[in-house]
């Protein structure tokens, strides 16, 4: 299988670019609509934005019974359903929604759907603190990025391969922000912290993939890069099967949330990696006459 | 068994970081009875010499095992003998420690008490139950009165029963400061008058300012003390709610009183009711109304050292009402104890979680990376099928989850849902970096071992720099809010890249 493999990437390796690229643009070009239409380039959620969130931990309480209590007074908001992994049965809800006096809606809520007060929990966060942990969460973001940026370059002392690092990264983090806001999540800080995660997941298969291909001679590039690309894709493979695992079993929004980014990232990152980056490198080598 | 392997400093120094962390976590099972948590200062419990050391490790609280030569199982228990030994009489407890002869002159004797922990591991608000509260001064503090902002907040939490409650400064990016406290077990109605409030008590009659709840007119308060304190009156008002009054006595300093005597000289007596004066007193927290006092027209233009202060509660339900009532009363009284904070705080964050939700997501977390763990295993075996490889590389997992919980432990870090996503991410990265290390030692070229081991060192570095440079900025944004994770996540990557990691390739080099 190896060799076939070493055969195609040999022939059509330019040709592979092409997708991690039409990936990006996509994802840029929705990101861009978002924002034309909403304003935003994906909506917050009210941890982010200000407002309020409850949870109930009823048991057999459903997301549809509350959303229509709640829809005959407010509007703009979202319910979640905790539910557990082996019975499938309701452990309760999450309610976010912003602009409402929280004790008119522990009241309301309180008379239409009935709960002891030790399950009923609450979040209330303040919108302008909202506002700029928002944009300080954005500014970690960014120097996350530079900082991961300066230690590839100072790594590896050679320009293209780097730069080739820090594109795929780049296209994990749009590509990723681009589904998760397509499946309608909200970003949360947790969801922001799992993009950090993101950046570190995301350069370990290149930095293996550029040492093994640029800085070894042990054997030809092909069959270098192949080698690579076993053991990252069994990296890859591991991290996102035991991101879905813990999806599955989870009940927690906060832990689902870090782990649903991690898997979409780490799979986007399974193509920016060996259709990105991997067609960058053997470019560059046959240039320099690696071999 | 390879005794050689025990022999190499890198597997000595693994398992020396496993004894760190065997000790820090201290697990233990089957210990019966319940954990004194907390003692009210000047409380019963106070008097009979029950102290709690400042900061001390779950693991290491004082147990109840009887009450009265009963023996205590669980809180219910405790509780219900409790509430047999009537007011004045005493109680006897006997814990691991010691035996207390307690005299009953409150509910619970000033003890607050908690379930007995197996370990040291100390869980964060959000898998324990509890409020938490972000408060913003609304004025730029220097830091002398933001260390005197804390301690009257500290000093109102211990006054109102609540003590061993971390008050924690932080800031963010931009410079702003704020507070955080973390009550575990606490409503967010017993958390948020108490420390929200600036606590600007004022006495008026008319427009003059009689005295205010400062240390020099307000010698002392009636607190817990059925002579001078308590509920009065009680009855159903309009609508469906009850209201309730509370009544306790100050005692005025002498200054104060004098003001009392030359502002009701100068008052006359009510033309309709001839018992009192034609203006009554009226009292204001942070300037807002909160009741008005009759004055005895027998006290015109008397110094009074001793003046009775009242206010109202209300609920849907008689025991409702009382409860408020007892609140505001009880907040009101620890407020003119501990005085004024020197601002006013606005609330950013509230964020309340009961114990039981705490407790269901604690454990299916557990259960999430469990799931995670096994799913590990078997995508490793389905790659390698050599069981000289997977098991290093299990034990090597099992050994990094454990040091990070001991470390956690022994720097009484507290482990949030935050910090669990950041434990496990970090053990993700510590199997992605041990594939690496599998593969260049199996590789089977013609490289010596320790070159192999090199070059992987070499990617797992550059990628270990990179994974603490984008989290680092992390600790200081928003308030500190998602230190935790950040915490755990870098603590979690350096023990992994510095300890087991070479732990492990030692365990290849050993083996293979």
């Amino acid at each position: 299988m190896g060799e076939n493999v070493e055969k195609f990437y040999d022939i059509h390796y330019k040709k592979l670019m092409i997708i991690p690229i039409l990936i990006l643009l996509l994802s840029i070009g929705f990101l861009t609509f978002n924002y034309i239409n909403t304003g935003e380039i994906i909506q917050r959620d009210v941890e982010l934005k200000g407002g309020i969130e409850v949870t109930i931990d009823k048991p057999g309480l459903t997301s549809t019974e509350v959303e229509s209590i709640l829809g005959t007074k407010y509007e703009d908001f979202s319910v979640r359903e905790l539910s557990d992994f082996s019975s499938r049965k309701s452990l309760g809800v999450t309610i976010k929604i912003s602009n409402v006096d929280e004790d008119e809606l522990k009241e309301f809520l309180s008379s239409e759907i009935g709960f002891e007060n030790s399950q009923y929990n609450t979040r209330i966060i303040n919108a302008a603190f909202a506002e700029s942990f928002y944009k300080s969460l954005i500014i970690v973001l960014i120097i996350s990025f530079i900082l991961m940026a300066l230690t590839v370059l100072i790594s590896f002392r050679t320009f293209i391969p780097s730069v080739a690092v820090i594109i795929a990264a780049l296209i994990d983090i749009i590509s990723t922000l681009a589904i998760v806001s397509f499946l309608g999540m909200k970003l949360s800080a947790p969801s922001i912290t799992a993009f950090l995660l993101v950046i570190g997941y995301s350069i370990d298969t290149d930095v293996l993939l550029t040492t093994r291909m640029l800085k070894r001679q042990n054997s030809n590039l092909l069959s270098r890069m192949v080698g690579a690309i076993k053991t990252g894709l069994t990296m890859s493979i591991t991290t996102i099967a035991a991101m879905i695992a813990a999806i599955l079993f989870a009940v927690n929004p906060v832990l689902k949330e870090i782990f649903l980014i991690i898997a979409i990232a780490v799979t986007i990152d399974i193509i920016a990696t060996y259709l990105g980056n991997a067609p960058i490198l053997m470019w560059y080598a046959k240039k320099r006459n690696i071999k | 068994m390879n005794w050689t392997l025990l022999k190499r400093p890198r597997i000595l120094i693994l398992l020396f970081f496993l004894l760190i962390a065997l000790l820090s976590i201290n697990p233990s099972f089957g210990r019966e009875g319940i954990a004194i948590k907390s003692i009210e200062p000047l409380s019963d419990a106070a008097n009979a010499g029950i102290i709690v050391p400042a900061n001390l490790n779950p693991k290491n609280r004082e147990i109840i095992q009887s009450i009265n030569n009963v023996e205590v199982k669980d809180i219910d228990s405790y509780l219900a003998e409790l509430e047999k030994v009537n007011y004045n009489k005493t109680v006897r407890l006997t814990t691991d420690k010691n035996s207390y002869i307690i005299v009953k002159n409150s509910e619970h004797l000033g003890i607050s008490i908690d379930k007995i922990v197996n370990s040291n591991i100390r869980k964060g608000l959000d898998l324990e139950g509890g409020t938490r509260v972000i408060l913003e001064p609304e004025e730029k503090l220097t830091d002398a009165e933001f260390t005197t902002l804390m301690q009257v907040m500290e000093n109102r939490l211990n006054a109102y029963g609540l003590s061993d409650v971390p008050i924690r400064k932080a800031s963010d990016l931009s410079g702003n400061n704020f507070v955080i406290v973390e009550v575990a077990g606490a409503t967010r109605e017993d958390v948020e008058d108490l420390i929200a409030s600036q606590g600007k008590f004022e006495a008026k009659i008319g427009n003059e300012t009689v005295f205010t709840g400062s240390k020099e007119d307000i010698v002392s308060v009636c607190k817990d003390d059925g002579t001078c304190s308590g509920i009065t009156n009680c009855r159903q008002a309009e609508g469906a709610q009850y209201q309730c009054t509370f009544e306790f006595a100050v005692q005025l300093s002498p200054k104060a009183a004098k003001s009392h005597a030359e502002v009701t000289s100068k008052l006359e007596v009510n033309s309709t009711f001839a018992n009192y004066l034609s203006k009554p007193l009226d009292l204001y927290v942070d300037g807002k109304y909160m009741s008005s006092l009759q004055i005895a027209s027998s006290l015109k233009g008397v110094e009074a050292p001793r003046i009775s202060i009242s206010g109202p509660g209300a609920g849907a339900t008689e025991k409702e009402a009382i409860d408020n009532t007892i609140r505001e009363m009880n907040s009101l009284q620890t407020i003119l104890l501990t005085g004024s904070l020197p601002t006013t705080l606005k609330i950013i964050e509230i964020k309340s979680i009961s114990p039981s939700l705490g407790e269901s997501f604690f454990k299916n977390a557990l259960l999430a990376g469990l799931a995670a763990l096994v799913t590990v295993c078997i995508v490793i075996y389905i790659r390698y099928r050599r069981i000289k490889v997977i098991i290093p590389m299990i034990i090597t997992l099992l050994s990094e989850l454990f040091i990070i919980v001991g470390l956690a432990s022994l720097f009484k870090q507290s482990i949030d849902v935050a910090a669990i996503a950041g434990i496990i991410a970090a053990v993700g990265t510590g199997i992605d970096d041990q594939i690496v290390i599998a593969d260049e030692i199996i590789k089977g070229d013609q490289t010596p071992l320790k070159q192999s081991i090199k070059k992987a060192f070499f990617i797992i570095m550059v990628a270990y720099v990179a994974t603490f440079a984008s989290m680092f900025p992390l600790l200081w944004a928003g308030a500190g809010l998602l230190k935790g994770f950040a915490l755990a996540t870098i603590a979690g990557v350096t023990i992994g890249v510095f300890i087991t990691r070479p732990a492990y390739a030692a365990m290849l080099e050993e083996i293979m």
